[in-house]
């Protein structure tokens, strides 16, 4: 299987996973039914867009950052059709992007450093698991209002 | 910032009692859209172009975590309103509504009568539970793929992630704090998902306990609070980040009970 090839196996398994994800969360925010179509464009726009940037060799942080600004501009060109805030569905489809692993683990990594002293092993795994974790969810958070900071400074969307 | 600007015209003579109604026209708009999950920022610029269409000449919104302050300004009369706000879960589907009405007003299609009969006829839907925890655990079942799990790990994620999300708006319900709903539903979850792989389903146990939990990320507050910090509304900013810390502590808390009652350490 050339790269390519692989590369495209891979977009696709992505942009899937997080349109079923998305439309999830998207229900148990209560977004209307018309809208849900948004969430699932939303979260395959985002992760897909994020697996290809990293294949391109873009850290996965300014990658995360990245595909929540297109998720968001999506949103923005959304919303003058849907006459709603983009935000509506565009948390639903930044959250396939959430580091859940590295979540997890830096919080095991803690406790355990809790329970029975730190080691070097366990301090490095918090730290690297942590911080990754951070820095993603502080990416996307903030990509969703790139659209705000830079474009629609003083109007508003809809 | 006004996305309208009074339009000019006959001298406005709006009568005390219009101005009244319209002054309480804004507030229950900022109350229905603060109470729902809307940005601080959407929330002013709503209720700002909402009281201009009616008529009135300023509309000056404080918003804060727990109130909302709403002053209207008419021919140098100004009438100002609190109404205290509490959080009603997040319901997309009612903040899409009423800024729809929103918008209908600035078009010329509503009167303030017709967007008060608007407002009274609206009531916050819901997708059956059901529904909503089945979606949630496929959610976090494709999350656990997405993330590497095996097959088996995703099906032991569709049943802890289904289960916690049944509890927690099972404990919603019955007006629990949210904290103690994402700390039980954080246990369950982990409990759930912990156990079946100490019985050895799947080769994946941490991804699948770390994707089980997912459901309770508090999106919402966390985006919601980045918003209006960087828009400079600090004040309900630094409340939802608070908020959201908060509820990541009592999943965490969840989390950690359940591994240590049934001493998952080795395991995951």
């Amino acid at each position: 299987m050339g790269p390519f090839v692989s590369t495209l196996l891979g977009f696709l398994e992505n942009a899937a996973l997080a349109t079923v994800s998305a439309v999830g969360f998207g229900i148990s925010f209560n977004v209307p039914v018309r809208i849900l179509g948004w969430c699932a464009a939303g979260g395959a726009l985002g992760r897909g867009l994020r697996f290809l940037l990293i294949a391109a060799g873009i850290p996965i942080t300014w990658a995360s950052l990245l595909a929540a600004a297109a998720v968001s501009f999506l949103g923005v060109w959304a919303a003058r059709r849907l006459r709603a805030h983009p935000k509506v569905f565009t948390v639903a489809a930044v959250i396939p992007m959430v580091p859940g692993v590295p979540l997890f683990t830096a919080l095991l990594s803690i406790s355990q450093m809790e329970r029975g002293g730190p080691t070097p092993e366990l301090v490095a795994s918090a730290l690297r698991s942590g911080l990754d974790a951070t820095f993603i969810v502080a990416a996307l958070a903030v990509g969703l209002a790139v659209p705000g900071l830079f474009v629609y400074r003083r109007r508003p969307v809809v | 910032m006004a996305a309208t600007p009074p339009a000019p015209g006959p001298a406005r003579q709006l009568a005390e009692e219009d101005q009244r109604e319209t002054t309480r026209l804004c507030v229950e708009t900022a109350l229905l859209l603060m109470q729902h999950g809307t940005e601080s920022a959407v929330v002013e610029n709503m209720v700002r172009r909402l009281g201009l269409s009616l008529g009135v000449e300023r509309v000056e919104a404080g918003i804060f975590a727990n109130s909302v302050v709403l002053t209207t300004l008419s021919e140098r009369r100004s009438m100002t309103t609190v109404r205290r706000s509490e959080d009603r879960g997040i319901n997309m589907h009612l903040v899409t509504e009423v800024q729809r009405a929103v918008l209908s007003v600035e078009a010329g299609e509503l009167d303030g009568a017709g967007y008060r009969t608007r407002l009274e006829g609206l009531f916050p839907f819901h997708y059956p539970r059901w529904l909503v925890s089945l979606a949630i655990g496929l959610s976090c079942a494709c999350f656990a793929r997405l993330a590497g799990a095996d097959w088996a790990g995703c099906g032991v994620v569709v049943l802890a992630s289904s289960a916690a999300m049944g509890l927690r708006q099972g404990v919603a319900r019955l007006r629990f704090s949210p904290l103690v709903a994402f700390f039980a539903a954080a246990f369950v979850a982990t409990s759930i998902a912990g156990l079946s792989e100490l019985m050895g389903v799947g080769e994946t146990p941490r991804i699948a306990a770390a994707s089980s939990v997912l459901l309770l990320v508090p999106g919402f507050p966390l985006i919601n609070g980045v918003s209006d910090v960087v828009k400079g509304h600090w004040s309900t900013g630094v409340a939802r980040l608070v908020f959201a810390t908060l509820l990541s502590a009592a999943t965490c808390t969840g989390i950690l009970l359940a591994i240590s009652l049934w001493q998952l350490w080795g395991l995951l």
